[in-house]
């Protein structure tokens, strides 16, 4: 509604500056829901919880993890999410009750977790040092499909040798991302040695395999339509690609092409980017710094560097874009702050007086031939109702953006005995708990926990900080 | 502000208050309900039929005194006559600036202004904005509300009372038919607001005793007392799950309760052992229990929370005035609030935060509502300007003053948030489209000079009108949207919002003023100074007509509420045994009288 009111859409559509810092013990790792009115952040102590973004304040706080979150994800409809964290565990969460829906444990640390894209039971796991998995929970007893990271070798191989070369060499083929695609048919993985494969999530067996990196793919993202795939890997360079529609009948299995369309590195400084994300449409690309305080957006049109944000000197870890409105949010690797960047658009004066218009260049007032003219007062008004013969539409509503209106849309009920769960104390507990706990062999990205500063805390209870510290 | 007597629940004193104004000339009258005969009568509004009552609550305030000087109104109110940008003669009204104050906060209710507005012709604004005006059902209807209260089951004939176009249409329109089916009765001073619920099923009444009540909306049972505000109780809002209601008072606090619970709506005990108990909750007639409470109460420090905040069960502390108007967001997760401050806050909900505060007006702000989707609050002033604000960023998106300038006491968005209904002291209701900033309808025929009085959009479908034989595709459902509000005689007058014309007129539903009036379909609660609240249904024409038989089904099936429409008999005996057990459950007889009018 406010659209037919305000000029924003005249506004950039990428964020300008930081305008909203909120914090909840040490977050690591942020998601936006479909709709984009809440955000669920995940903590180092295993806490997951849900932001309000129209009022920067916790909707909700989900307990059932004990380490460090490292995945989020919304199921469509906004009701259910799934967390997983470094304790080998994925908690299926739903968030009408805040209870857990489901838990699946895994032999393993878990890289990242995602739902299926329309069926909130089913939903695919990167696990550290071992094979990914398919998880089917519709069932009481969840089923478990391990996936492929290496294409299966023709057995045409007669040499023991070369066999078991093969072998081990695959053994050592980790999946380290993976995602569904739109339609939720294949699945899209990248791997330790760079190899992007797809997955038929039916027969589970790789149907493409492609070396596009030369390091580790840390990174896979789709945009909201699934066309464009989003890589980011250890090298140092971010790539787009261009997805085929792969839920064709007629789809043929040889000539499935990805074709790279931008490669986005900075050259001069040799940045290593530690998340990256696109932008609602797909029209920018953001990343954040290893080791640098800035996040770089891109245009992927002409994949022109537009932006680099400033904001805390902190680096930033997982930033992701909201899902329909230009607005990034970034964990802070130090503080575990979530910082949020968007744009803001000025104060409108002519709003407050009816009478004012605001003008670029001066206008000549040219009198209205009546304009003084003196009428009794009872005409004007006799007039004056004579002239509603509008009609109006109470109530037909305009179905303009198709966003959120909803009529079984998940509502959030409000919760009113979140308390102050956000004091210092918890903070201070929470991190040096985690930094003890932590162990040395996780080396997930954007879980580097910094050494922890007491200082500076501006609690999330500030809400509206428009905090720009320097 | 003013202290409640904890013995009798009647404030003490002079009671000031800030809005309210009372007619003295009036004659007495006693209630006139509306009959089926008396009722589609459209007669003019009979403003000498108010009786000179003591008045609890409500009564100009003798220290207001309001001296404000708006020098230079002539006003030359042209509009552009294309889209182009261009200077304004603007008015020179400078508003904030030159006015003189003479005492901090001193008005006088008597607001004299001095207008000399000369020539000003009506604004023709040309941005034209263009109307889908395709019907369909389900987008149509208004805030979501589920209709199932009421569900008769008779077909409903062309009726006598409508304008004349409309009898050329296939279908008859629906038009509201609102009869006397309950009378709430429990208060100790005027009822200032009352509300249904977003799910239909509850009504909340906000009083000037001190106390917000709850009400079954079927069978008028009362459910709560929400004893715990220090003064007059002059606002009150549903969150939209039904289960929260938020009440601002003069005590300048704001109180979420729980409504199945009675109590503070929060949970966390933590250091409030003296605000939880003296918050009381008074079950079902428990009158000893309230006065404990409210004495509790009056011994307490009436605040324990932060300032700009809350603690534990503390209420919404913050505003430096009575807070006045209060309005959910649709989602639930944000409170507004108009307060005698002159600000508007926006609270977080969940954290009891004040999360931001709008410098809205340079008055008393009367009323606040958010639009459907919750992006925009619209607050109202009776410095006569209607501001429309973005939710989100807190920015001011819109300014609507009508050229007279007249004081604005409530406003609301229309059903699907494109209009706003702004009801303004100089008799008329305005339908304001905020886009182009024009008036689009003013309705006039109720009786507005002194008091905020309420009113809404009004929403009937054919289901409310017994509609199982029409035919169920989206297309072919009629509905028809009215405008329904109090009136300062004491009447209820209701308008088509095309036409403007009055298409019912409920006379004498309360005995005084009527303070408020709400709609959810086929229910219409009022309040007024009486002290009483009234619950009106919507009748299909002829329903009782075609079942005097007698063979009634009394209850529909899905949900078992009485349908409204029986025959007299069948409905008489109904109502004397749901007295009886509404008496019995509040335990206090007496207290409920019930009066069915066929």
């Amino acid at each position: 509604m406010n659209l037919l009111l305000s000029d924003d859409y005249l506004l950039q559509d990428y964020p300008e500056n930081i305008t909203n810092t909120i914090r909840s013990g040490h977050s690591t790792c942020v998601r936006f829901n479909r709709k984009g009115d809440f955000l669920a952040s995940g903590r180092v102590d295993g806490t997951v919880v849900i932001w309000d973004l129209e009022t920067m304040g916790v909707a909700r706080k989900l307990r059932g993890h004990s380490k460090n979150i490292t995945s989020l994800s919304w199921s469509r409809c906004g009701r259910y999410l799934l967390s997983a964290c470094q304790g080998w565990k994925a908690i299926l969460w739903d968030l009408q009750d805040g209870k857990r829906h489901r838990e699946v444990r895994f032999r393993a640390p878990v890289y990242g977790a995602e739902l299926h894209p329309w069926n909130h039971h089913q939903f695919v796991a990167a696990l550290f040092e071992d094979q990914p998995m398919l998880v089917d929970i519709t069932d009481p007893a969840d089923v478990r499909y391990v996936l492929p990271s290496v294409t299966k070798r023709p057995n045409t191989e007669t040499d023991a040798a070369v066999r078991e070369k093969h072998a081990k060499e695959d053994a050592k083929h980790m999946t380290t991302a993976i995602v569904y695609t739109a339609a939720g048919d294949h699945l899209l993985a990248g791997t330790t040695k760079g190899r992007l494969n797809i997955i038929d999530a039916k027969t589970r067996e790789i149907i493409y395999s492609e070396k596009i990196a030369s390091g580790i793919i840390t990174t896979l993202r789709l945009t909201e339509s699934g066309k464009e795939l989003l890589v980011n890997a250890q090298d140092r360079i971010i790539r787009t690609f261009i997805v085929p529609n792969l839920s064709t009948t007629d789809l043929d299995l040889d000539t499935i092409q990805i074709p790279l369309e931008h490669k986005f590195q900075d050259v001069v400084n040799r940045l290593s980017w530690n998340h990256v994300a696109f932008s609602a449409t797909g029209e920018y690309v953001a990343a954040s710094t290893y080791n640098n305080h800035e996040l770089y957006i891109w245009e992927r049109g002409h994949g022109s560097l537009v932006r680099m944000l400033e904001g805390p000197k902190e680096e930033q870890g997982v930033i992701e874009w909201h899902p329909h409105r230009a607005l990034l949010a970034a964990c802070g690797l130090e503080t575990g702050r979530i910082n949020i960047w968007s744009v803001t658009s000025p104060q409108r004066w002519s709003a407050l007086a009816p009478d004012f218009v605001e003008v670029e260049e001066n206008v000549e007032y040219v009198e209205k031939e009546d304009e003084f003219d003196i009428h009794p007062q009872e005409e004007i008004q006799k007039r004056r109702l004579d002239q509603e013969d509008e009609d109006v539409d109470v109530l037909t509503v305009e179905n303009s953006a198709g966003l959120g209106d909803d009529v079984d849309a998940f509502r959030m009920p409000i919760l009113f005995n979140l308390g102050e769960s956000d004091s210092e104390e918890e903070f201070v507990n929470v991190s040096l708990g985690t930094l003890r706990r932590k162990s040395p062999g996780d080396q997930d990205e954007g879980e580097m926990t910094g050494e922890e500063k007491g200082t500076g805390k501006k609690t999330s209870g500030a809400g509206r900080g428009r905090g720009r510290r320097k | 502000m003013s202290e409640v007597d904890p013995a009798s629940g009647v404030p003490i004193s002079e009671p000031p208050s800030k809005r309210r104004r009372v007619h003295d000339d009036s004659l007495d009258s006693t209630p006139q309900y509306g009959s089926p005969d008396s009722a589609p009568q459209n007669s003019p509004p009979n403003s000498g039929r108010l009786p000179d009552q003591s008045l609890s609550i409500r009564r100009g305030p003798p220290s207001r005194s309001r001296s404000r000087s708006r020098d230079g109104d002539a006003t030359m109110d042209n509009e552009n006559e294309d889209n182009r940008r261009r200077y304004h003669s603007s008015r020179s009204r400078s508003r904030s600036s030159s006015r003189a104050r003479s005492t901090p906060r001193s008005r006088s209710q008597s607001r004299d202004r001095h207008r000399s507005r000369s020539a000003s012709y009506s604004r023709s604004r040309s941005r034209s904005v263009t109307h889908d005006h395709s019907r369909s059902r389900s987008q149509s209807r208004s805030r979501s509300r589920s209709r199932s209260l009421s569900s008769p089951s008779h077909p409903q004939p062309p009726t006598h009372d409508k304008p004349d176009h409309h009898h050329r249409h296939d279908q008859p329109p629906l038009l509201p038919n609102y009869h006397q089916h309950l009378l709430l009765q429990g208060h100790k001073g005027a009822v200032s607001q009352v509300r249904i619920s977003p799910d239909g099923r509850w009504i909340a009444s906000a009083s000037a005793d001190g106390t917000a009540k709850i009400w079954d909306a079927s069978t008028g049972a009362h459910l709560e007392t929400l004893v715990g505000h220090m003064a007059g109780v002059s606002c009150l809002a549903w969150a939209p799950d039904s289960n929260t209601l938020a009440t601002g008072s003069d005590d300048k606090a704001i109180r979420l309760w729980d409504r199945v619970t009675g109590s503070p709506a929060h949970a966390v005990a933590h250091r409030e052992n003296t605000a939880a108990d003296m918050v009381g909750v008074v079950k079902k007639g428990g009158v000893a229990a309230a006065k404990a409470a409210a004495r509790r109460a009056r011994m307490g420090v009436p605040g324990e929370g932060v300032r700009g905040g809350r603690t534990g069960r503390g209420p919404l502390l913050g505003h430096h005035n009575y807070v006045y108007c209060l309005a959910f967001s649709p989602k639930g997760n944000i409170l507004a609030s108009g307060s005698y401050d002159e600000a508007v806050f926006l609270w977080d909900v969940r954290a009891g935060r004040l999360m931001r505060s709008l410098p809205a007006h340079s008055d008393p702000v009367s009323g606040v509502d958010f639009c459907r989707d919750g992006t925009l609050v619209v607050s109202c002033s009776t410095d006569g300007l209607i501001r429309v604000w973005d939710t989100s960023t807190g920015q001011c998106l819109r300014t609507l003053v009508h050229e007279d300038n007249p004081a604005v006491a409530n406003v609301c968005f229309s059903p699907n948030g494109r209009f706003v209904l702004a009801f303004s002291l100089d008799n008329s209701i305005r339908l304001w489209d905020y886009v182009s900033g024009s008036v689009k309808k003013t309705y006039q025929g109720h009786s507005n000079k002194g008091f905020s009085i309420g009113g809404c959009f009004g929403v009937l479908t054919d289901h409310d009108d017994g509609g199982e034989e029409q035919p169920a595709d989206d297309d072919e459902s009629r509905q028809q949207s009215f405008i329904a509000s109090a009136s300062e005689d004491g009447d209820i007058v209701m308008w088509d919002v095309k036409s403007k014309g009055i298409i019912q007129r409920i006379e004498g539903a309360h005995d005084g003023v009527c303070f408020c009036v709400d709609v959810y379909g086929g229910i219409m609660v009022s309040s007024g100074q009486d002290g009483f609240v009234k619950v009106f249904r919507h009748r299909p024409k002829s329903g009782p007509v075609k079942r005097e038989d007698g063979d009634v089904n009394g209850f529909s099936g899905a949900n078992g509420h009485r349908e409204e429409d029986e025959t007299p008999d069948a409905a008489a005996a109904a109502d004397e045994e749901l007295q009886r057990q509404v008496e019995a459950e509040a335990g206090s007889p007496g207290q409920h009288v019930k009066e069915e009018q066929l």
